[in-house]
């Protein structure tokens, strides 16, 4: 391992490959990826791998449009010869309350403003794209066809491969342990396997990212949640869109080989880094997509097993600077970074390489420094 | 549906078997949870009569020990069997094993002390057209053959000479299907001398440095193209041959279940001679889960008498951690564990003693 560099990126799920991607790109030397474990063995490779663009904020709606505009020809930009398997198969978000459907009408007018044909349903009509829901309780339904997914193994992978071509280091069960500043600025890392001396750090750690922060003396309010996913054996095809429920606070889709992956939040998770499957998830999961996707009571689980979002105090990420002269963070997603990663990486480097920014609004709306002015951001369209 | 038990023996094969029958008459309340719709495991299918001493059943054949386990174990009052049941995992944060009764009925079961002997499964190889009906795992012909009475084809090339293998091999010939020839990767025979010279006198060829390369066929198997190999195992290029055949019988080993043992967080190694990933372990079969036994395949590959015996130990030492035992217990477990040596002495067992080396650790848990 070399132990000199420019930038130093922790992290080798899909934020930090893209990241030095993006660096690369743009004529930056000396990138080094480092990875505790394998490529995407964090919250990357355990996600839902949902990509949606019905959000309920102009900064949400930025980072979602621009990244799946990316999604769409990323697989030619990186020559992967693979298929990362990025499909619209679309959202389809019903409401069960009146102030969802509230909601809702206040994100479709935004959603529309940005160019997004995004449509509205009666339940009458929920049907035509979901013929399997049931239909109780259901008072309207969003549903936008350009929403999607994609396989995050390989997008990971693309990403990896085109920075390896193009000279980045992705050193791979190598730990950060520490952070050199001095004054107040980046001076080295400390790894597992050495020391790299280097200018900038970016901490896209995931659901590291706190202990990442802390050897850098930078405090950062995110923590680690568990989130449990499950997937059934491959069925005949029911229904085509990820169906996300805020009233019950679960996702699920039918991926393109016939299973089904599903997820379901539980308010009582505690904070803390946790991987483990239970059976109460098992159990609440099967309960509650039974109620509302009747038939899949059919299908059998292969599998189950969780990942941790690196949630921030206001659900929303954190991109951007620090107090540490060249310290970034690029964390906190919330359940998201997958689907922004793009935009992430993008916006990231633009700022170490002093381009404008695509959304100069960050700066000042998804900082760090939010959380201590008290301006914490707001999405009301969050699981 | 919960249930609670003292010991959980997961899996009815040699090894789950022999462990229940350690615990015959110590007043535990035993269950074992059997994935098939009987009990014995692999036994079922063996129909040749094992070696060794008379405590290891020499000269009986497999199928009839595997009767004889499962009458001792099903007369006993304390043991509960479970057939048709799946252990689909461990919960850690619950602790409990999730069983799955005739893909029906979900049990949660609680237990002080596990023993996993979950066996092994089949391994396969990689190559153009291995999906073609006609291609079965050696297990999937023993199964066939020897269990359900159905020959698997007519006209047969086997792939290994491992004993399995030879053994079955044996058992086509004298079920009246022509067995081709035996191919192996490697430069030598891999199993016994004494099953491979009877496969010979028998008129079957072995071919060693020699494996499969394509498996040709429209709707299913018609023909193998055969290669050779060298040294460093790569193809010898213009050695390719076509042999027409109806049925590829792969018996190129096992690998170790070891799935539930990972969910427990026992600590594994990847050890070649052993088929696989295996959980370090104790000379009582206790894992670095000190709740969690193993014995048979799932702690390494090896065979059905050395599962016994490893099932055995695990039953008496599972007994005595529960403060449940024989005054002799002590003494059992010493003659099980000599009888085990016995079998991995010589040059045959070397390979089981290397790798058995890399996961044995001395302290007692």
């Amino acid at each position: 391992m070399k132990n000199k560099a420019s930038v130093v990126i922790v992290g080798g799920g899909i934020t930090g490959v893209a990241i030095a991607y993006e660096l690369i790109k743009r004529g930056v030397k000396d990138i080094i990826v480092l990875e505790k474990n394998t490529l995407s063995s964090g919250a990357t490779g355990r996600c839902g791998a949902g990509v949606r663009q019905q959000w309920g904020t102009e900064m949400n709606l930025k980072l979602s449009i621009g990244s799946v505009k990316r999604f769409e020809t990323l697989q030619e930009e990186l020559e992967y010869p693979h298929d990362i398997e990025f499909s619209q198969t679309g959202y389809f978000m019903p409401a069960y309350t009146e102030k969802q459907v509230e909601q809702f009408k206040k994100n479709i007018t935004l959603q529309r403003k940005f160019g997004l044909h995004v449509e509205w349903l009666e339940p009458s009509d929920c049907r035509k794209v979901v013929p399997i829901i049931d239909l109780k309780g259901l008072m309207a339904a969003t549903y936008y066809d350009k929403d999607g997914h994609l396989n995050p193994f390989h997008t990971t992978q693309a990403y990896a491969m085109a920075c390896r071509r193009k000279g980045v280091d992705i050193e791979l069960f190598t730990e950060l342990i520490g952070i050199k500043t001095e004054h107040d600025s980046i001076k080295a890392a400390i790894t597992s396997k050495g020391v790299i001396e280097c200018d900038s750090i970016v901490n896209a750690a995931g659901g590291w990212s706190q202990i990442v922060g802390n050897m850098a003396g930078v405090s950062i309010p995110t923590y680690s949640e568990r989130h449990q996913i499950l997937i059934t054996e491959p069925i005949e095809p029911l229904f085509r869109p990820m169906v996300m429920s805020f009233y019950h606070n679960f996702y699920t889709q039918q991926e393109p080989n016939g299973a089904i992956i599903m997820g379901i939040g539980d308010p009582n998770e505690p904070k803390e880094i946790n991987v483990d499957s239970t059976y109460l998830f098992l159990q609440k999961m099967a309960s509650v997509v039974t109620t509302v996707l009747p038939p899949l009571k059919h299908a059998r689980v292969v599998r189950q097993w969780a990942g941790m979002y690196n949630m921030s105090p206001d659900k929303t990420p954190i991109i951007g600077k620090t107090q540490i002269k060249g310290f970034y963070l690029a964390c906190g997603f919330s359940g998201h970074g997958f689907m922004i990663s793009p935009m992430t990486s993008t916006l990231i480097a633009q700022m170490m390489t002093n381009e404008p920014l695509a959304i100069p609004e960050i700066e000042t709306k998804l900082d760090l420094g939010r959380f201590e002015r008290g301006e914490l951001f707001v999405e009301p369209s969050v699981v | 549906m919960r249930i609670d038990c003292d010991v959980l023996i997961i899996g009815g094969g040699p090894a789950g078997l022999c462990a229940a029958r350690s615990l015959l008459g110590t007043g535990l309340n035993v269950l074992i949870l059997e994935r098939d719709p009987f009990l014995g495991g692999q036994l079922l299918k063996q129909t040749h009569m094992f070696f060794g001493s008379k405590e290891q059943y020499a000269g009986t054949r497999g199928f009839e020990i595997g009767q004889i386990l499962t009458r001792e174990v099903q007369a006993s009052p304390n043991v509960t069997v479970m057939l048709e049941t799946v252990a689909s995992g461990y919960y850690p944060e619950e602790n409990f094993i999730l069983a799955l009764e005739k893909e029906k009925k979900l049990y949660q079961i609680y237990f002080k002390k596990v023993i996993v002997a979950t066996g092994a499964s089949e391994k396969s190889l990689l190559f153009e057209g291995n999906d073609l009906p006609g291609i079965y795992g050696a297990g999937a012909v023993q199964t066939l053959m020897n269990m359900y009475g159905v020959m698997p084809g007519q006209d047969i090339i086997m792939i290994g000479s491992g004993n399995i293998g030879l053994i079955v091999s044996y058992q086509l010939l004298q079920a009246g299907v022509k067995v081709k020839a035996i191919l192996e990767a490697a430069p030598t025979v891999g199993g016994y001398f004494v099953h491979a010279a009877k496969v010979r006198r028998m008129g079957i060829p072995i071919f060693t440095q020699t494996t499969v390369k394509r498996a040709l066929g429209q709707n299913a198997l018609e023909a193998v193209e055969i290669v050779n190999l060298d040294s460093k195992w790569q193809y010898v290029a213009g050695t390719e041959r076509k042999w027409s055949c109806d049925t590829l019988c792969l018996a190129v080993g096992l690998s170790p279940m070891s799935e539930l043992l990972w969910q427990f967080q026992c600590e594994m190694r990847y050890v070649s001679e052993l088929g696989g990933y295996v959980a370090k372990r104790n000379a009582i079969m206790q894992t670095t889960h000190p709740d969690v036994y193993i014995a048979g395949d799932v702690s390494g590959v090896e065979e059905a008498s050395s599962a016994m015996l490893e099932g055995t130990i695990a039953g008496f030492a599972a007994a005595k951690a529960l403060h449940k035992m024989l005054d002799s217990v002590d003494q059992v477990i010493q003659n099980s564990q000599k009888f085990l040596d016995e079998m991995h002495r010589g040059p045959i067992g070397e390979k089981i003693r290397n790798g058995l080396a890399k996961v044995e650790v001395d302290v007692c848990l």
